[in-house]
Protein backbone atom coordinates (compact mmCIF):
# COMPACT_ATOMS: atom_id res chain seq x y z
CA UNK A 1 0.00 0.00 0.00
CA UNK A 2 1.35 3.48 -0.99
CA UNK A 3 4.54 1.58 -2.16
CA UNK A 4 4.58 4.05 -5.13
CA UNK A 5 4.47 7.44 -2.96
CA UNK A 6 7.49 6.17 -0.56
CA UNK A 7 9.46 5.19 -3.46
CA UNK A 8 9.25 8.27 -5.14
CA UNK A 9 9.78 10.10 -2.08
CA UNK A 10 12.59 8.17 -1.00
CA UNK A 11 14.27 8.69 -4.61
CA UNK A 12 13.65 12.45 -4.05
CA UNK A 13 15.07 12.19 -0.45
CA UNK A 14 18.14 10.46 -1.29
CA UNK A 15 19.12 13.33 -3.95
CA UNK A 16 18.58 16.06 -1.47
CA UNK A 17 20.55 14.56 0.62
CA UNK A 18 23.13 14.45 -2.03
CA UNK A 19 22.57 18.57 -2.05
CA UNK A 20 21.28 19.41 1.25
CA UNK A 21 23.99 21.94 1.64
CA UNK A 22 23.22 23.80 -1.61
CA UNK A 23 19.88 23.87 -0.57
CA UNK A 24 20.29 24.93 2.24
CA UNK A 25 22.48 27.91 1.37
CA UNK A 26 19.88 28.95 -1.17
CA UNK A 27 17.14 29.04 1.20
CA UNK A 28 19.44 31.40 3.40
CA UNK A 29 21.15 33.80 0.93
CA UNK A 30 18.22 35.07 -0.68
CA UNK A 31 16.08 36.09 2.60
CA UNK A 32 19.26 37.27 4.33
CA UNK A 33 19.52 39.88 1.14
CA UNK A 34 16.25 40.95 1.47
CA UNK A 35 16.68 41.50 5.31
CA UNK A 36 19.42 43.34 4.69
CA UNK A 37 17.65 46.04 1.81
CA UNK A 38 13.98 45.88 3.21
CA UNK A 39 14.76 44.95 7.02
CA UNK A 40 17.27 47.11 8.29
CA UNK A 41 17.15 49.90 5.74
CA UNK A 42 13.36 50.48 6.74
CA UNK A 43 14.17 48.97 10.19
CA UNK A 44 12.22 48.79 13.25
CA UNK A 45 11.22 52.69 13.35
CA UNK A 46 8.92 52.17 11.06
CA UNK A 47 5.68 50.46 12.12
CA UNK A 48 3.52 48.25 9.81
CA UNK A 49 -0.03 46.60 10.34
CA UNK A 50 0.34 47.60 14.03
CA UNK A 51 4.15 45.91 14.24
CA UNK A 52 7.70 47.14 13.73
CA UNK A 53 8.54 46.55 9.68
CA UNK A 54 11.16 43.77 10.93
CA UNK A 55 8.53 41.69 12.56
CA UNK A 56 6.12 42.36 9.17
CA UNK A 57 9.01 41.10 6.99
CA UNK A 58 10.35 38.10 8.86
CA UNK A 59 6.96 35.92 8.73
CA UNK A 60 6.84 37.14 4.88
CA UNK A 61 10.07 36.06 3.96
CA UNK A 62 9.14 32.46 5.45
CA UNK A 63 6.01 32.34 3.40
CA UNK A 64 8.50 33.27 -0.18
CA UNK A 65 11.06 31.20 0.90
CA UNK A 66 9.43 28.24 1.74
CA UNK A 67 6.74 28.59 -1.12
CA UNK A 68 10.16 28.42 -3.37
CA UNK A 69 11.51 25.54 -1.84
CA UNK A 70 8.27 23.68 -2.36
CA UNK A 71 6.94 25.31 -5.63
CA UNK A 72 11.03 24.55 -6.99
CA UNK A 73 9.88 20.64 -7.03
CA UNK A 74 8.86 21.80 -10.34
CA UNK A 75 12.12 22.31 -11.84
CA UNK A 76 13.70 19.50 -10.49
CA UNK A 77 10.77 17.21 -12.10
CA UNK A 78 11.14 18.56 -15.56
CA UNK A 79 15.32 18.12 -15.09
CA UNK A 80 14.12 14.15 -14.35
CA UNK A 81 11.39 14.31 -17.06
CA UNK A 82 12.32 15.67 -20.03
CA UNK A 83 16.71 15.19 -18.88
CA UNK A 84 17.34 11.72 -17.60
CA UNK A 85 13.78 10.59 -18.23
CA UNK A 86 13.41 8.93 -14.74
CA UNK A 87 9.89 9.89 -14.91
CA UNK A 88 9.49 7.07 -17.17
CA UNK A 89 10.28 4.86 -14.34
CA UNK A 90 7.23 6.31 -12.44
CA UNK A 91 4.82 5.66 -15.31
CA UNK A 92 5.78 1.89 -15.81
CA UNK A 93 5.95 1.17 -11.86
CA UNK A 94 2.62 -0.46 -11.03
CA UNK A 95 1.59 2.70 -9.10
CA UNK A 96 -1.49 5.02 -9.12
CA UNK A 97 -0.78 7.79 -10.86
CA UNK A 98 -1.98 9.80 -7.75
CA UNK A 99 0.39 7.93 -5.92
CA UNK A 100 3.07 10.04 -8.40
CA UNK A 101 1.46 13.34 -7.15
CA UNK A 102 1.29 12.22 -3.71
CA UNK A 103 4.96 11.38 -3.33
CA UNK A 104 6.01 14.52 -5.08
CA UNK A 105 4.32 17.12 -3.14
CA UNK A 106 5.50 15.36 0.26
CA UNK A 107 8.69 16.44 -1.22
CA UNK A 108 7.92 19.65 -2.03
CA UNK A 109 6.81 19.71 1.71
CA UNK A 110 10.06 18.33 3.18
CA UNK A 111 12.37 20.76 0.67
CA UNK A 112 9.79 23.97 2.23
CA UNK A 113 10.82 23.09 5.61
CA UNK A 114 14.28 23.93 4.64
CA UNK A 115 13.99 27.69 4.74
CA UNK A 116 11.45 27.50 7.54
CA UNK A 117 14.52 26.58 9.94
CA UNK A 118 16.40 29.30 8.62
CA UNK A 119 13.85 31.73 8.49
CA UNK A 120 13.58 30.62 12.64
CA UNK A 121 17.38 31.08 13.63
CA UNK A 122 17.19 34.71 11.79
CA UNK A 123 14.73 35.70 14.30
CA UNK A 124 16.80 34.54 16.79
CA UNK A 125 19.65 36.73 15.42
CA UNK A 126 17.44 39.90 14.62
CA UNK A 127 15.64 39.40 17.81
CA UNK A 128 12.19 38.80 16.56
CA UNK A 129 9.92 36.98 18.37
CA UNK A 130 8.16 34.58 16.49
CA UNK A 131 5.37 31.96 18.44
CA UNK A 132 6.57 28.20 15.93
CA UNK A 133 2.96 26.54 17.69
CA UNK A 134 0.57 23.83 16.03
CA UNK A 135 -1.42 26.37 14.69
CA UNK A 136 1.97 27.89 12.32
CA UNK A 137 2.76 24.07 11.60
CA UNK A 138 -0.67 23.67 9.90
CA UNK A 139 -1.07 26.70 7.50
CA UNK A 140 2.43 26.14 6.53
CA UNK A 141 1.48 22.73 5.86
CA UNK A 142 -1.38 23.42 3.67
CA UNK A 143 0.77 26.75 2.17
CA UNK A 144 3.92 24.25 1.22
CA UNK A 145 1.18 21.54 -0.05
CA UNK A 146 -0.31 24.05 -2.15
CA UNK A 147 2.99 25.39 -3.91
CA UNK A 148 4.11 21.86 -4.06
CA UNK A 149 0.81 20.88 -6.28
CA UNK A 150 1.42 23.77 -8.24
CA UNK A 151 4.78 23.11 -8.75
CA UNK A 152 4.21 19.50 -9.99
CA UNK A 153 1.15 21.03 -12.04
CA UNK A 154 3.96 23.48 -13.45
CA UNK A 155 6.37 20.49 -13.98
CA UNK A 156 3.35 18.56 -15.80
CA UNK A 157 1.98 21.25 -18.20
CA UNK A 158 5.19 22.97 -19.34
CA UNK A 159 7.03 21.11 -22.62
CA UNK A 160 10.63 22.26 -22.41
CA UNK A 161 12.84 24.15 -19.03
CA UNK A 162 12.10 27.22 -21.45
CA UNK A 163 7.95 26.96 -20.85
CA UNK A 164 8.75 27.08 -17.13
CA UNK A 165 10.63 29.97 -17.08
CA UNK A 166 7.45 31.58 -18.57
CA UNK A 167 5.75 30.17 -15.64
CA UNK A 168 8.04 31.51 -12.77
CA UNK A 169 8.34 35.32 -14.55
CA UNK A 170 4.65 35.78 -15.28
CA UNK A 171 2.95 34.04 -12.43
CA UNK A 172 5.94 33.01 -9.43
CA UNK A 173 7.72 36.52 -9.30
CA UNK A 174 4.26 38.45 -9.48
CA UNK A 175 3.25 36.24 -6.50
CA UNK A 176 6.59 36.79 -4.62
CA UNK A 177 5.72 40.39 -4.20
CA UNK A 178 2.07 41.10 -4.76
CA UNK A 179 0.80 38.79 -2.17
CA UNK A 180 1.48 40.66 1.28
CA UNK A 181 5.07 39.44 1.89
CA UNK A 182 6.77 42.56 1.82
CA UNK A 183 4.54 44.92 1.97
CA UNK A 184 0.47 45.09 3.35
CA UNK A 185 -1.89 44.24 0.53
CA UNK A 186 -4.50 46.81 2.59
CA UNK A 187 -1.60 49.56 0.78
CA UNK A 188 -1.74 48.61 -2.39
CA UNK A 189 -3.18 49.96 -5.26
CA UNK A 190 -7.42 48.49 -5.85
CA UNK A 191 -6.30 47.06 -9.25
CA UNK A 192 -3.12 45.21 -7.43
CA UNK A 193 -5.43 44.20 -4.54
CA UNK A 194 -7.60 42.39 -7.31
CA UNK A 195 -4.80 40.37 -8.88
CA UNK A 196 -3.45 39.95 -5.16
CA UNK A 197 -7.03 38.09 -5.04
CA UNK A 198 -6.16 35.69 -7.05
CA UNK A 199 -2.66 34.54 -5.83
CA UNK A 200 -3.08 31.66 -2.74
CA UNK A 201 0.25 33.18 -1.45
CA UNK A 202 -1.80 36.25 -0.19
CA UNK A 203 -4.41 33.88 2.16
CA UNK A 204 -1.17 31.52 2.82
CA UNK A 205 1.30 34.77 4.19
CA UNK A 206 -2.03 36.11 6.01
CA UNK A 207 -2.23 33.29 7.67
CA UNK A 208 1.32 32.33 8.59
CA UNK A 209 1.99 35.59 9.49
CA UNK A 210 -0.84 35.74 11.89
CA UNK A 211 -0.28 32.44 13.23
CA UNK A 212 3.55 33.45 13.86
CA UNK A 213 3.17 36.24 15.20
CA UNK A 214 2.42 36.71 19.41
CA UNK A 215 -0.94 37.71 20.05
CA UNK A 216 -2.06 38.10 16.53
CA UNK A 217 -5.71 37.06 15.67
CA UNK A 218 -6.38 34.19 13.55
CA UNK A 219 -8.90 34.14 11.32
CA UNK A 220 -10.00 30.61 10.77
CA UNK A 221 -11.84 31.39 7.88
CA UNK A 222 -8.42 31.14 5.69
CA UNK A 223 -7.69 27.52 6.79
CA UNK A 224 -11.06 26.62 4.98
CA UNK A 225 -10.23 28.89 1.75
CA UNK A 226 -6.39 26.91 2.03
CA UNK A 227 -8.10 23.85 2.22
CA UNK A 228 -9.92 24.78 -0.99
CA UNK A 229 -7.33 25.52 -2.63
CA UNK A 230 -5.39 22.65 -2.12
CA UNK A 231 -8.61 19.96 -2.82
CA UNK A 232 -8.92 22.17 -6.33
CA UNK A 233 -5.19 21.91 -7.15
CA UNK A 234 -4.94 18.06 -6.70
CA UNK A 235 -7.65 17.15 -8.65
CA UNK A 236 -5.97 19.68 -11.30
CA UNK A 237 -2.59 17.40 -10.78
CA UNK A 238 -4.73 14.44 -10.98
CA UNK A 239 -6.48 14.98 -14.11
CA UNK A 240 -3.25 16.09 -15.91
CA UNK A 241 -1.05 13.17 -14.44
CA UNK A 242 -3.96 10.77 -15.57
CA UNK A 243 -2.88 11.82 -19.27
CA UNK A 244 0.17 11.98 -19.39
CA UNK A 245 2.26 10.79 -21.76
CA UNK A 246 5.97 9.78 -22.41
CA UNK B 1 1.29 -9.53 -43.56
CA UNK B 2 1.29 -12.43 -45.48
CA UNK B 3 4.19 -14.61 -43.70
CA UNK B 4 1.94 -16.96 -41.44
CA UNK B 5 5.34 -16.81 -39.27
CA UNK B 6 4.80 -13.93 -37.95
CA UNK B 7 1.58 -14.40 -35.91
CA UNK B 8 2.73 -17.93 -34.58
CA UNK B 9 4.14 -18.13 -31.51
CA UNK B 10 7.08 -20.09 -33.03
CA UNK B 11 5.13 -23.37 -31.25
CA UNK B 12 5.39 -21.56 -27.90
CA UNK B 13 2.32 -20.87 -25.51
CA UNK B 14 1.64 -17.01 -26.38
CA UNK B 15 2.97 -14.42 -24.01
CA UNK B 16 2.07 -11.44 -25.98
CA UNK B 17 -0.31 -10.96 -29.00
CA UNK B 18 -0.64 -7.54 -30.82
CA UNK B 19 -4.17 -6.63 -32.76
CA UNK B 20 -4.34 -3.98 -35.20
CA UNK B 21 -2.64 -1.78 -33.26
CA UNK B 22 -2.38 1.75 -34.29
CA UNK B 23 -0.86 4.77 -33.15
CA UNK B 24 -0.17 8.46 -35.24
CA UNK B 25 1.30 11.72 -34.00
CA UNK B 26 -0.97 14.46 -35.36
CA UNK B 27 -0.72 13.75 -38.78
CA UNK B 28 2.26 11.10 -39.02
CA UNK B 29 1.48 7.66 -38.90
CA UNK B 30 3.90 6.05 -36.25
CA UNK B 31 2.59 2.33 -36.39
CA UNK B 32 0.07 1.32 -38.83
CA UNK B 33 -2.19 -1.67 -37.74
CA UNK B 34 0.30 -4.18 -37.26
CA UNK B 35 -0.42 -7.80 -35.91
CA UNK B 36 1.73 -9.97 -34.53
CA UNK B 37 2.31 -12.57 -31.31
CA UNK B 38 5.23 -13.23 -28.92
CA UNK B 39 5.94 -16.60 -27.54
CA UNK B 40 6.74 -17.69 -24.15
CA UNK B 41 10.30 -17.49 -23.88
CA UNK B 42 11.31 -16.46 -26.72
CA UNK B 43 14.09 -13.94 -27.94
CA UNK B 44 12.01 -11.80 -30.33
CA UNK B 45 13.51 -9.16 -32.53
CA UNK B 46 11.78 -6.06 -33.88
CA UNK B 47 14.33 -4.96 -37.03
CA UNK B 48 13.71 -1.75 -38.48
CA UNK B 49 15.28 1.52 -39.86
CA UNK B 50 15.24 4.49 -37.78
CA UNK B 51 11.92 6.40 -37.39
CA UNK B 52 9.93 2.72 -38.56
CA UNK B 53 7.57 2.55 -35.36
CA UNK B 54 10.02 0.27 -33.16
CA UNK B 55 9.96 2.86 -29.96
CA UNK B 56 6.25 3.41 -30.32
CA UNK B 57 5.37 -0.04 -30.63
CA UNK B 58 7.15 -0.83 -27.43
CA UNK B 59 5.81 2.30 -25.86
CA UNK B 60 2.35 1.17 -26.77
CA UNK B 61 3.05 -2.68 -25.09
CA UNK B 62 4.18 -1.35 -21.61
CA UNK B 63 1.50 1.20 -21.28
CA UNK B 64 3.45 4.46 -22.14
CA UNK B 65 1.07 5.24 -24.85
CA UNK B 66 -2.29 4.41 -25.79
CA UNK B 67 -2.55 2.88 -28.89
CA UNK B 68 -5.63 4.97 -30.94
CA UNK B 69 -6.51 1.57 -32.27
CA UNK B 70 -6.15 -1.80 -31.41
CA UNK B 71 -5.54 -4.03 -28.31
CA UNK B 72 -3.03 -5.54 -26.51
CA UNK B 73 -2.89 -9.34 -24.75
CA UNK B 74 -0.84 -10.77 -22.23
CA UNK B 75 -1.61 -14.76 -21.81
CA UNK B 76 -4.88 -14.10 -23.30
CA UNK B 77 -5.82 -11.31 -21.41
CA UNK B 78 -6.23 -7.41 -22.74
CA UNK B 79 -3.67 -5.13 -21.72
CA UNK B 80 -4.89 -2.45 -19.38
CA UNK B 81 -1.96 0.02 -18.31
CA UNK B 82 -4.67 1.09 -15.05
CA UNK B 83 -4.26 -2.74 -14.02
CA UNK B 84 -0.95 -2.72 -11.98
CA UNK B 85 -0.76 -6.27 -11.30
CA UNK B 86 0.01 -6.56 -15.84
CA UNK B 87 3.04 -4.10 -15.02
CA UNK B 88 4.51 -6.37 -12.71
CA UNK B 89 5.07 -8.76 -15.34
CA UNK B 90 7.22 -6.46 -17.53
CA UNK B 91 10.44 -5.06 -17.33
CA UNK B 92 11.72 -2.19 -19.95
CA UNK B 93 15.18 -0.91 -20.88
CA UNK B 94 14.58 2.73 -22.91
CA UNK B 95 17.30 3.57 -25.31
CA UNK B 96 18.32 5.90 -23.32
CA UNK B 97 20.00 5.26 -19.80
CA UNK B 98 17.30 6.63 -17.44
CA UNK B 99 19.24 6.13 -14.30
CA UNK B 100 19.68 8.93 -11.51
CA UNK B 101 23.12 10.06 -12.40
CA UNK B 102 23.21 10.93 -8.88
CA UNK B 103 22.18 8.05 -6.43
CA UNK B 104 24.47 4.78 -6.82
CA UNK B 105 24.07 1.99 -8.78
CA UNK B 106 22.86 0.15 -5.49
CA UNK B 107 20.36 3.24 -4.93
CA UNK B 108 19.12 3.03 -8.16
CA UNK B 109 18.33 -0.69 -7.92
CA UNK B 110 16.61 -0.01 -4.55
CA UNK B 111 14.72 3.10 -5.86
CA UNK B 112 12.84 0.90 -8.21
CA UNK B 113 12.39 -2.16 -5.96
CA UNK B 114 10.45 0.34 -3.77
CA UNK B 115 7.74 1.53 -6.82
CA UNK B 116 7.42 -2.22 -7.58
CA UNK B 117 6.74 -2.90 -3.99
CA UNK B 118 9.62 -5.39 -2.93
CA UNK B 119 11.61 -4.10 0.58
CA UNK B 120 13.32 -5.21 3.28
CA UNK B 121 15.39 -8.47 3.04
CA UNK B 122 14.32 -9.59 -0.11
CA UNK B 123 14.63 -6.39 -1.69
CA UNK B 124 18.82 -6.07 -1.17
CA UNK B 125 18.89 -9.73 -1.44
CA UNK B 126 17.76 -9.49 -5.11
CA UNK B 127 19.26 -6.00 -5.94
CA UNK B 128 22.80 -8.19 -4.93
CA UNK B 129 21.68 -10.63 -7.46
CA UNK B 130 21.12 -8.73 -9.99
CA UNK B 131 24.73 -6.45 -9.73
CA UNK B 132 25.91 -9.70 -9.93
CA UNK B 133 24.22 -11.25 -12.70
CA UNK B 134 25.42 -7.63 -14.48
CA UNK B 135 29.05 -8.28 -13.39
CA UNK B 136 28.39 -4.81 -11.41
CA UNK B 137 28.87 -6.23 -7.70
CA UNK B 138 32.06 -3.58 -7.58
CA UNK B 139 30.90 -0.79 -8.77
CA UNK B 140 27.35 -0.70 -6.11
CA UNK B 141 28.15 2.05 -4.24
CA UNK B 142 29.80 4.44 -7.46
CA UNK B 143 27.12 6.84 -8.69
CA UNK B 144 25.52 5.71 -11.84
CA UNK B 145 26.59 8.95 -13.50
CA UNK B 146 30.35 8.16 -13.03
CA UNK B 147 29.91 4.27 -14.69
CA UNK B 148 31.35 3.62 -18.18
CA UNK B 149 28.52 3.72 -21.03
CA UNK B 150 28.33 -0.45 -21.16
CA UNK B 151 27.72 -0.31 -17.28
CA UNK B 152 25.33 1.92 -17.85
CA UNK B 153 23.63 0.34 -19.89
CA UNK B 154 23.98 -3.26 -17.96
CA UNK B 155 22.31 -1.39 -15.05
CA UNK B 156 19.79 0.18 -16.64
CA UNK B 157 19.25 -4.03 -17.69
CA UNK B 158 20.12 -5.02 -14.10
CA UNK B 159 17.42 -2.92 -12.70
CA UNK B 160 14.63 -3.98 -15.76
CA UNK B 161 15.34 -7.52 -14.34
CA UNK B 162 14.85 -6.75 -10.35
CA UNK B 163 11.24 -7.65 -9.91
CA UNK B 164 11.23 -10.51 -11.95
CA UNK B 165 9.89 -9.64 -15.21
CA UNK B 166 8.20 -12.27 -17.65
CA UNK B 167 9.17 -9.95 -20.53
CA UNK B 168 11.87 -8.03 -20.90
CA UNK B 169 11.38 -5.10 -23.21
CA UNK B 170 14.66 -3.39 -24.36
CA UNK B 171 14.57 -0.62 -27.05
CA UNK B 172 18.16 -0.52 -29.12
CA UNK B 173 19.89 -2.23 -26.29
CA UNK B 174 23.38 -1.56 -28.08
CA UNK B 175 23.11 1.75 -29.36
CA UNK B 176 25.79 3.82 -28.87
CA UNK B 177 28.32 0.85 -27.80
CA UNK B 178 31.49 -0.08 -28.90
CA UNK B 179 31.30 -3.21 -31.35
CA UNK B 180 33.04 -4.99 -28.48
CA UNK B 181 30.88 -4.01 -25.96
CA UNK B 182 27.91 -4.62 -28.26
CA UNK B 183 29.07 -8.30 -28.57
CA UNK B 184 29.06 -8.56 -24.59
CA UNK B 185 25.99 -7.35 -24.54
CA UNK B 186 24.86 -9.88 -26.93
CA UNK B 187 25.89 -12.67 -24.92
CA UNK B 188 24.46 -10.74 -21.89
CA UNK B 189 21.10 -10.76 -22.88
CA UNK B 190 20.86 -14.55 -23.83
CA UNK B 191 21.82 -15.10 -20.84
CA UNK B 192 19.22 -13.30 -19.28
CA UNK B 193 16.37 -15.32 -21.82
CA UNK B 194 18.24 -18.78 -20.58
CA UNK B 195 19.01 -18.27 -17.04
CA UNK B 196 16.18 -15.79 -16.18
CA UNK B 197 13.70 -17.32 -17.95
CA UNK B 198 12.48 -14.38 -19.47
CA UNK B 199 10.70 -13.47 -22.80
CA UNK B 200 13.15 -10.63 -24.87
CA UNK B 201 11.40 -8.20 -26.89
CA UNK B 202 14.00 -5.96 -28.39
CA UNK B 203 14.23 -3.32 -31.01
CA UNK B 204 17.58 -2.70 -33.21
CA UNK B 205 18.31 -1.44 -36.62
CA UNK B 206 21.34 -3.17 -36.47
CA UNK B 207 21.13 -6.68 -38.83
CA UNK B 208 23.99 -8.58 -37.37
CA UNK B 209 21.68 -7.88 -33.58
CA UNK B 210 18.63 -9.63 -35.11
CA UNK B 211 20.62 -12.08 -37.09
CA UNK B 212 22.93 -13.04 -34.52
CA UNK B 213 20.84 -13.09 -30.96
CA UNK B 214 16.67 -13.43 -32.45
CA UNK B 215 14.61 -16.87 -32.14
CA UNK B 216 12.81 -14.83 -34.51
CA UNK B 217 12.69 -11.77 -36.29
CA UNK B 218 9.84 -9.22 -37.03
CA UNK B 219 10.56 -7.07 -39.96
CA UNK B 220 8.98 -3.18 -39.66
CA UNK B 221 9.38 -0.07 -42.29
CA UNK B 222 7.34 2.86 -42.17
CA UNK B 223 4.92 2.13 -39.67
CA UNK B 224 4.12 -0.94 -41.55
CA UNK B 225 5.39 -4.90 -40.99
CA UNK B 226 7.11 -6.25 -43.86
CA UNK B 227 7.69 -9.79 -42.76
CA UNK B 228 8.72 -12.18 -40.32
CA UNK B 229 10.07 -15.01 -39.03
CA UNK B 230 12.96 -17.30 -38.06
CA UNK B 231 16.39 -15.40 -39.71
CA UNK B 232 17.11 -18.80 -41.76
CA UNK B 233 13.15 -18.67 -42.90
CA UNK B 234 13.49 -15.20 -43.87
CA UNK B 235 16.28 -15.69 -45.85
CA UNK B 236 15.16 -18.94 -46.90
CA UNK B 237 12.24 -17.16 -48.67
CA UNK B 238 14.08 -14.88 -50.62
CA UNK B 239 16.95 -17.32 -51.27
CA UNK B 240 19.91 -18.46 -49.32
CA UNK B 241 22.40 -17.57 -51.56
CA UNK B 242 22.69 -14.01 -53.62
CA UNK B 243 25.14 -12.92 -56.21
CA UNK B 244 26.14 -9.20 -56.54
CA UNK B 245 26.48 -8.20 -59.73
CA UNK B 246 28.79 -5.14 -60.46
CA UNK B 247 27.78 -2.96 -62.73
CA UNK B 248 29.03 0.51 -63.74
CA UNK B 249 26.59 2.40 -61.48
CA UNK B 250 25.33 -0.05 -58.85
CA UNK B 251 25.53 -3.49 -57.38
CA UNK B 252 21.98 -5.68 -59.02
CA UNK B 253 21.45 -8.30 -56.80
CA UNK B 254 19.82 -12.09 -57.85
CA UNK B 255 18.59 -14.50 -54.90
CA UNK B 256 19.02 -18.37 -55.41
CA UNK B 257 17.63 -21.41 -53.00
CA UNK B 258 20.95 -23.28 -53.73
CA UNK B 259 24.95 -22.60 -54.00
CA UNK B 260 24.76 -24.61 -57.46
CA UNK B 261 22.07 -22.93 -58.89
CA UNK B 262 23.78 -19.51 -58.16
CA UNK B 263 27.49 -20.71 -59.25
CA UNK B 264 25.37 -22.27 -62.67
CA UNK B 265 23.92 -18.09 -62.95
CA UNK B 266 27.72 -16.96 -62.29
CA UNK B 267 28.93 -18.79 -64.85
CA UNK B 268 26.77 -16.97 -67.37
CA UNK B 269 27.41 -13.98 -66.18
CA UNK B 270 30.51 -11.69 -67.50
CA UNK B 271 30.93 -8.92 -65.47
CA UNK B 272 32.36 -8.79 -62.51
CA UNK B 273 30.36 -11.01 -59.33
CA UNK B 274 30.24 -11.97 -55.96
CA UNK B 275 28.58 -15.05 -54.52
CA UNK B 276 27.69 -14.89 -50.73
CA UNK B 277 24.67 -16.00 -48.41
CA UNK B 278 21.92 -13.70 -47.55
CA UNK B 279 21.64 -11.52 -44.96
CA UNK B 280 18.93 -10.09 -42.98
CA UNK B 281 19.59 -6.90 -44.90
CA UNK B 282 19.00 -8.67 -48.11
CA UNK B 283 16.01 -9.96 -47.41
CA UNK B 284 14.97 -5.94 -46.16
CA UNK B 285 16.17 -4.38 -49.14
CA UNK B 286 14.90 -7.14 -51.58
CA UNK B 287 11.51 -6.32 -49.70
CA UNK B 288 11.47 -2.78 -49.09
CA UNK B 289 14.01 -1.40 -51.91
CA UNK B 290 16.29 0.51 -49.74
CA UNK B 291 18.73 -0.62 -46.85
CA UNK B 292 18.25 -0.31 -43.34
CA UNK B 293 21.75 1.01 -41.95
CA UNK B 294 22.76 3.85 -43.49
Amino acid sequence: MLHGVRGIYLREVLILRHKLLKTMLASAVSPALFLLAFGYGVGRSVQVAGSDYLSFLLPGLLTMTSMNQAYGIATEINISRFYFKVFEEYLLAPIKRWEIILGETCYGITKGFIPVLIIGLYSLLTGVSLNFGPLFLLSLLLHLTIFALFGFIAAMIVKNHADQATINAFLITPMMFLSGTFFPVEKMPLAIRVVASIFPLTYSTQLIRATLTPGAEVNYWLFAVLLLILGILFMIAKRIVTKVEI
Amino acid sequence: MSCAEVTSCNERPCEIEVVGLSRSFGKTVAVDRIDFRVGRGELFAFLGPNGAGKTTTINMLTGLLKPDNGKVLYHGELFDPKRLTVKQLIGVVPQHNNLDPELTAAENLLIHGRLFGMRGKQLQERIATCLNFADLTAKRDIQAGKLSGGMKRKLVIARALLHHPEVLFLDEPTVGLDPHSRRKMWAFLRRINQEQNCTVFLTTHYIEEADTLADRVLIIDQAKLVTGGTPEQLKAAVGNYVLDIYNEEEIQNEFFQTRPAALQRLEQLDTSVRIRETTLEDVFLKLTGKRIEP
